[in-house]
């Protein structure tokens, strides 16, 4: 794959690049927003890499370019796999950044990195055009939900709800919680009937279902 | 080590220095209550008097003018006491002088009445009368102060009449002061008539012990020996006499050339009103001052929990980071290729070794640790020893460095710590020397510190930078901060901090 990272710690640009190398991937790297934007402005249509890999906060202000440049060249370039990396991660940079297609996005906590594996999965994932959301992220979305429709599903239930959120699709989530397929199917079918959300085989259009549903939260009797 | 005048902690807590207090450099606050130009030193001295209470000054009077009165040895010693000549002298000098103003003012006064309806000529007259009564009274006032030592307190300073309106020539005329001075000249005048000539009768007292030897034939009469009985008893009426004349004559200068009771009142009352106010104004001034010194040191604080946040961000989590992806390479590698595993194992080691000084550089940073545990004296000499320039310390008196509050330590060593930081940064200086040490400041024991460099200057304080965080650091202990870094000719740092530990 042809990936390009960017990132201002040079040390860490510089494992990351030694490991993906070593993985057999081309690695180009950036070390600021500004020098990856400029950069893509010269890419045609084809040029575009794989994966575009990019930390939140870097040069200039220190606050989150490198969020605003993802979401800057995934509108120039609709379905340009990003896979961004944040130290922090905060519902609010998920939201700007899922508000539009959730298709091969994938928003990590930083520290993921260092589970290579995990890293590669996720790589790979959004490279493929699926989407990747930080367990973090969900946990923070899951937490606000108390007083809820999610108060009615079943502790199992839940734990799906969350896997749905990440952005796996029914067979990962089987795998994970080492259940059969049906069984994962079956749990979904109660989970999006207790939250009056359509069923859809969709990965993706399920993925947003469920995390519009958390942000909103609506509470019970609020009847939106 | 050179010995420059030190405060040893051993004097005593600094609390314990002779503070002047604050109200001591405005103690006259009524000073401007009556701005009259022309008012003599006795009038402003009387002003001071106001201090005491009607009741305390009548008590006064009788102790300096008839203490006779009061019995015991004074009554005893009455015809050689200084009290008895002083009212004698008093009611010799007086006699003349109140019965020329006492006619005069009297006549006069009479004559402006007088003539008020033959077309109000008379108010012409008292135009002039009553201006003349004011400053006969201050000279009155003037002469009972230095004749009995007697303070009377003046009345409202004169106005200047707007004769042009019909009000200002009714309050001209009705000037209570003036013709309350009038009054005065009128009875002082019969007083002092009836003070002189118990004052000059001591010579006829005398004189009764000597009219039986003149005519003594044949053995004492009754009534002989009844007269000379007299004239031995006769000094002692004769002093208290003139004692207590001169206590009325004081009682009615105070009633109609001084105060009346109830404007002393009302003047205490404003004097008091005024110090109110100015405590109220002061207190104001301070709670401004420890507000902008509040909200600065906040914000300093805010500026270094950013900085701190930053520092950690970009220094050791970005390592550990990168560490993770070090380690996770050299597990991935591990079977397959153990050369690149060893290789990436290496990486990581040197990179905890680095996050651990970085690490260690931070910490410091927030708060050294030898600071707690040893106080300014050694946390300056690491600092110091650290520094890239030769940095010369100079404590005179460690032990009493070491005695001041932890927050203007704290304060005194990142006010070093950032002077040098400057120092190497910007300034190419190739020396420095740090002067810390305990004085006396106006309010109590200050810790003093000093930093100086031979650098090039021209550093400024600009908000938000390092300096202006320390700033308002030093001024939020109620400090002064000093910096005196003129271009081509060194910086130099003054920081005075109270350190009442």
């Amino acid at each position: 794959m042809r990936i390009v990272i960017t990132e201002d710690s040079v040390l860490l640009l510089d494992g990351l690049t030694r490991l993906l190398v070593a993985e057999g991937h081309t690695v180009t790297g950036y070390r600021s927003a500004d020098e990856l934007v400029a950069a893509f402005a010269h890419l045609g249509p084809h040029e575009l890499p794989d994966v575009l890999v990019t930390d939140v906060r870097m040069p200039p202000t220190h606050t989150d370019e490198g969020l605003r440049a993802a979401v800057h060249l995934r509108s120039l370039h609709p379905g340009l796999p990003v896979l961004v990396l944040s130290q922090y991660v905060e519902q609010r940079y998920a939201t700007e950044l899922f508000a539009g297609d959730v298709r091969a996005l994938g928003y990590v906590l930083k520290d993921r990195v260092a589970d290579v594996d995990d890293f590669l999965d996720a790589l790979g994932r959004v490279s493929g055009g699926g989407t990747v959301i930080d367990p973090e992220v969900v946990s923070q979305l899951l937490a606000r939900t108390r007083g809820t429709g999610v108060d009615r599903l079943t502790a199992r239930e839940r734990e799906v709800l969350g896997l749905m959120a990440e952005g796996r699709s029914n067979g990962a989530i089987a795998e994970m919680l080492v259940v059969g397929t049906a069984a994962v199917e079956k749990h979904v079918t109660s989970i999006l009937t207790k939250l009056d959300l359509a069923p859809d085989a969709d990965d993706h259009r399920r993925v947003l279902a469920v995390l519009r549903w958390l942000e909103h939260a609506p509470t019970r009797g609020d009847g939106s | 080590m050179p010995s420059t005048a030190q405060h040893p902690a051993s004097e005593g807590p600094p609390g314990s220095q002779p503070a002047t207090p604050p109200e001591a450099d405005t103690a006259t606050p009524w000073a401007t209550a009556t701005a009259d130009p022309s008012a003599s030193a006795a009038e402003a001295a009387a002003k001071v008097d106001l201090e005491t209470s009607p009741e305390t000054s009548r008590l006064q009077d009788l102790s300096t003018v008839a203490p006779a009165l009061a019995g015991g040895t004074a009554l005893l010693r009455a015809p050689v006491d200084p009290a008895t000549w002083r009212a004698v002298a008093q009611a010799s000098i007086g006699f003349p002088w109140l019965l020329v103003t006492g006619i005069l003012s009297t006549v006069l006064a009479a004559l402006g009445i007088g003539l008020l309806p033959v077309f109000g000529l008379g108010a012409l007259v008292l135009l002039v009368v009553l201006p003349a009564a004011r400053g006969f009274a201050r000279v009155e006032r003037g002469r009972l102060l230095a004749q009995l030592g007697v303070l009377i307190t003046p009345g409202p300073a004169r106005t200047r009449p707007r004769l042009t309106s019909w009000r200002g020539l009714v309050a001209a005329t009705t000037d209570r002061v003036a013709w309350g001075a009038v009054a005065y000249a009128a009875v002082a005048m019969l007083l002092v008539a009836l003070e002189v000539v118990v004052a000059w009768s001591l010579g006829a007292v005398l004189a009764l012990l000597l009219s039986p030897v003149l005519s003594w034939d044949d053995g004492p009469s009754v009534s002989q020996v009844a007269l000379v009985a007299a004239g031995v008893v006769g000094p002692w009426v004769w002093a208290v006499a003139t004692q207590a004349l001169a206590v009325v004559h004081v009682r009615l200068a105070r009633a109609l050339l001084g105060l009346s009771r109830v404007s002393v009142e009302v003047r205490l009352a404003e004097a008091e009103a005024e110090q109110a106010r100015e405590v109220a104004a002061r207190a104001e001034q301070r709670a401004d001052h420890l507000a902008t010194t509040r909200t600065r040191a906040v914000g300093a604080a805010d500026d270094d929990r950013r900085r701190i946040e930053r520092d950690l961000h970009d220094g050791a989590q970005q390592r550990l980071v990168a560490l993770g992806v070090e380690l996770g390479t050299a597990k991935r590698a591990a079977a397959t290729d153990p050369d690149a595993a060893a290789a990436a194992l290496d990486h990581a080691h040197r990179e905890i070794k680095e996050t651990l000084s970085e690490l260690r550089d931070l910490v410091r940073g927030i708060h050294p640790a030898v600071l707690t545990d040893r106080g300014l004296d050694a946390a300056l000499s690491a600092i110091a020893a650290r520094h890239p320039v030769p940095v010369t310390v100079e404590v005179p008196d460690p032990a009493a460095l070491s005695a001041a509050s932890p927050g203007a330590q704290a304060a005194a060593y990142f006010v070093t710590a950032e002077a040098l930081t400057n120092s190497a940064r910007h300034s190419g200086a190739t020396r420095v020397h740090v002067v810390a040490g305990i004085g006396l400041g106006a309010s109590g024991a200050v810790l003093r510190l000093e930093v100086v460099d031979d650098g090039r200057g021209g550093a400024t304080a600009s908000p938000g930078g390092g300096l202006d965080g320390l700033r308002s650091r030093v001024e939020a202990l109620d400090g002064t901060f000093r910096l005196d870094s003129p271009a081509g000719r060194g910086t130099r740092i003054m920081v005075e901090v109270p350190c009442a530990s």
